[in-house]
């Protein structure tokens, strides 16, 4: 088939995808000998990440008309190839990036164009920002520290009635669990404040570093607040997260459950994406008021410590236990709750991943994130 | 709106830098001339250039919001003719091309003109494996060579120096819908020509005549091989520790642009000579296909196909480079940073003594009796339960506390 003929295959399968098509393009070349098209001087022919990308929606579901031309005109954000040409859809060119058979594109590939879209419906989701809320004159004083996932929330819902930290004669709260635990909601609140790198590479870069992450060394935090406050007295290490809001002087307080790691993955890239339309407090604000709701529901294994590291967060378990006993801390909740706990899970290979975080993108694409919920 | 728009889209290391400031800084005088150079700051269109192409860069893309709508909006506004200038265009994909050239008004009037500033591959290659050193990677130039070279161009070193340098694919996406006229190329002359440059430039943008400030202000010097050598070992050995907001000053501006560029003698930077005979085909197809395609160009074609191989024997690879000038230059950087050190722990003397100060007024005022009879009824009260209560009453009845929160 000439070239001519391929653009005009390659129009006519345009108009196969927005009609909810699914034929690949390879298949749909084969099929399409001696059609013709006028549109084929048309310099924008959808470039193969953006047709392949409608190809996979129609596959997953039903896009509405405005995402196909949205997924149409888009560009991925970021660094990395841009929009390719069909192959077989234009003349062979001595120059620029070679054309592709978009069914050989990698998942990250489609994925790249997929989280620029993601980003821009969740800053469309997203309501004003948040009006500070009164302190309320009669209140515990508390201090939350620890555990960034689950103290950063409790302390956003503790602000939102009207019960923000700080204030004379204050306890603080030492959240935490057991630490592989912690190691997980440690990367998921960097994923949903402002992306970092991949749950692999940031297992890495702790062990690299020889030394917990700040906030996961319990003792450290409980000792700074020691200081702070006035003695270890000030100071509850707070073991078992149900238990914080009778610490704090409230009934209840929401425990942030976890997310699967596919689902921070997802948030982790739309961060980025995110990062490049809007302030990043404003990232963080819609990355866990319209982004989390939705992910929160998704069902998956959580983030699990690769087996080489195992042996090492444990003994950093034990240097922990021994900094809270020796601080003389009071703990609510059993000590050994830090003790890492290893789920019985399968290793997932970085290509697997790579395939559930775009059918993940797929169906928030065609059911959008719309902030309902009030995970924080 | 404006009649005319000269969009200047690339390519980096073509003296770019240079022009920018110039234009910046006339851009008065330009003003005075019915030119309009649309920057409230230096880096205005580098802004811009990364919200129109969605990029991140190093935590600037925050500032980079909204930043191409408003250069477009200042551009249509303008009468006479307007220009817009950053490098890192070059690599704008089609829909965002298409996004750029109907926000400045193409297709409904206005003349959009593309420059696209040119330098020979044998230069350019060097020049951008060396820019990437001076921005924290640590892959060899041997690594950088088969990267460029794999013709799937898969990695993100592959994808961006050809989004970048490949001339008639950038045309393809930026000059697609221009007629050839309104596509011009400015070729870099030979090196030690830096006036022939400037001259080809004011051609293009139509600045001749004009009367203008060309003392250069912003610079990127380049590097000679040992010194290159060098920065690519730092970065290897501290990347992981050095956070990103101090890499800039301290390597990339005070080592590499402040104490190392200023070491001449040593061995320049070149393609290698096997590499040389692949460039050179490249080089040559370019220019044919440039001139088929008629566009205008401002200087020599034949600028293109850059010099001839250095010979093997005089060729200094900085994968392998003489580990006497190396250390040499290391000595160079660890007395840059010895200067930089004193020079801070003056500045730590200085605010230590400053905070001193500060201490002491404070403590004068603390001395005053009314304070201290005020400090030592709240001491008491706070002994017993019913001082703490008086205490919690009179600080509610308050209503504002001068406690932390």
């Amino acid at each position: 088939m000439n070239a001519s003929a391929g653009t005009a295959a390659a129009w006519t399968w345009v108009d196969h995808l927005r009609a909810g098509g699914t034929t690949p393009w390879v298949a749909w070349l084969e099929s399409a000998s001696g059609v013709s098209d006028p549109r084929q001087g048309d310099r924008l022919l959808p470039g193969a990440q953006q047709l392949e990308l409608v190809r996979r929606l129609n596959d997953a579901g039903t896009p509405s008309p405005e995402l196909v031309e949205r997924v149409l005109v888009a560009s991925a954000p970021g660094r990395g190839r841009q929009d390719l040409e069909l192959l077989g859809a234009v003349e062979p060119l001595a120059f620029g990036p070679p054309p592709i058979d978009p069914a050989t594109l990698g998942a990250d590939d489609l994925a790249r164009v997929a989280v620029g879209l993601i980003a821009e419906d969740v800053v469309g989701a997203g309501g004003p920002p948040r009006e500070p809320v009164r302190a309320r004159r009669w209140r515990t004083r508390y201090r939350l520290a620890g555990d960034p996932w689950l103290a950063d929330s409790m302390r956003a819902e503790l602000v939102s009635e009207g019960r923000p930290p700080g204030g004379r004669g204050a306890l603080a709260a030492v959240v935490g669990t057991d630490l592989a635990t912690m190691v997980a909601h440690d990367w998921t609140a960097r994923c949903f404040t402002e992306g970092g790198v991949d749950w692999a590479s940031f297992c890495t870069g702790i062990r690299r570093r020889g030394r917990l992450p700040r906030r996961l060394d319990l003792a450290r935090t409980a000792e700074r607040w020691a200081t702070e406050l006035g003695g270890p007295a000030q100071v509850r290490v707070v073991l078992d997260p149900s238990r914080v809001a009778k610490v704090v002087g409230v009934r209840r307080l929401h425990v942030l459950p976890d997310v699967a790691v596919d689902a921070a993955e997802l948030a982790r890239r739309t961060a980025g994406a995110l990062g490049l339309l809007v302030t990043p407090p404003r990232r963080t604000e819609l990355l866990r008021g319209v982004l989390l709701p939705r992910l929160a529901a998704v069902h998956g294994p959580r983030p699990v410590v690769p087996e080489a590291h195992r042996d090492w967060l444990e003994e950093q378990a034990r240097l922990v236990q021994r900094g809270i006993r020796s601080g003389d801390y009071p703990v609510v909740g059993d000590l050994d709750a830090l003790l890492p706990r290893w789920p019985d899970l399968p290793a997932v290979d970085e290509a697997q991943r790579s395939d559930s975080v775009l059918s993940l993108a797929l169906s928030l694409l065609l059911d959008p994130a719309t902030g309902g919920g009030d995970a924080r | 709106m404006s009649e005319r728009v000269l969009l200047h889209v690339g390519t980096p290391k073509t003296g770019t830098s240079y022009l920018q400031d110039v234009l910046f800084r006339n851009r008065v005088k330009l003003l005075a001339s019915g030119i309009t150079y649309p920057a409230e700051r230096f880096d205005a269109h580098f802004l811009a250039a990364l919200d129109l192409m969605k990029m991140p860069w190093g935590g600037l893309q925050a500032e980079a919001i909204g930043a191409w709508d408003e250069l477009a909006a200042a551009v249509r506004k303008a009468p006479g003719t307007a220009i817009i200038s950053h490098e890192i265009l070059a690599t704008a994909s089609r829909s965002q091309v298409k996004r750029a050239l109907e926000s400045v008004g193409y297709g409904t009037g206005t003349e959009v003109h593309v420059i696209l500033s040119v330098r020979d591959l044998v230069r350019q290659i060097p020049a951008e494996w060396q820019e990437n050193v001076k921005h924290r990677a640590g892959l060899s130039y041997h690594d950088f060579l088969k990267r460029i070279q794999d013709p799937e161009r898969a990695s993100r070193i592959g994808s961006w120096f050809w989004g970048v340098q490949e001339i008639p694919d950038i045309l393809n996406r930026w000059g697609h819908d221009l007629p050839p006229e309104h596509v011009h190329l400015v070729t870099v002359p030979p090196p030690g020509a830096p006036e022939l440059l400037w001259k080809r430039f004011s051609t293009a943008f139509g600045l001749d005549g004009l009367d203008l400030d060309l003392e250069a202000e912003r610079l990127n010097p380049s590097l000679g091989v040992p010194e290159i050598a060098l920065i690519r070992r730092i970065n290897r050995r501290a990347n992981k520790d050095l956070h990103p907001p101090d890499y800039r000053p301290l390597v990339r501006e005070l080592l590499a642009h402040q104490t190392l560029s200023q070491r001449t003698s040593s061995p320049r930077l070149a393609l290698p000579p096997s590499v040389h005979p692949w460039v050179q085909e490249l080089s040559q197809s370019w220019v044919d296909e440039i001139r088929r395609r008629g566009y205008d160009v401002v200087g020599e074609l034949s600028d293109l196909i850059g010099a001839p191989a250095v010979p093997a024997s005089e060729y200094a690879d900085p994968d392998r480079p003489a580990e006497r000038q190396v250390a040499d230059a290391g000595v160079d950087a660890i007395k840059a940073l010895l200067l930089d050190n004193a020079r801070l722990r003056r500045e730590e003397e200085r605010l230590h003594a400053e905070l001193h100060e500060a201490h002491l007024a404070l403590e004068r005022s603390y001395l005053r009796p009314t304070y201290r009879l005020r400090e030592k009824i709240v001491r008491r009260a706070e002994r017993s339960l019913a001082g703490k209560g008086m205490l919690k009453v009179y600080r509610a009845a308050r209503g504002r506390s001068s406690r932390s929160a």
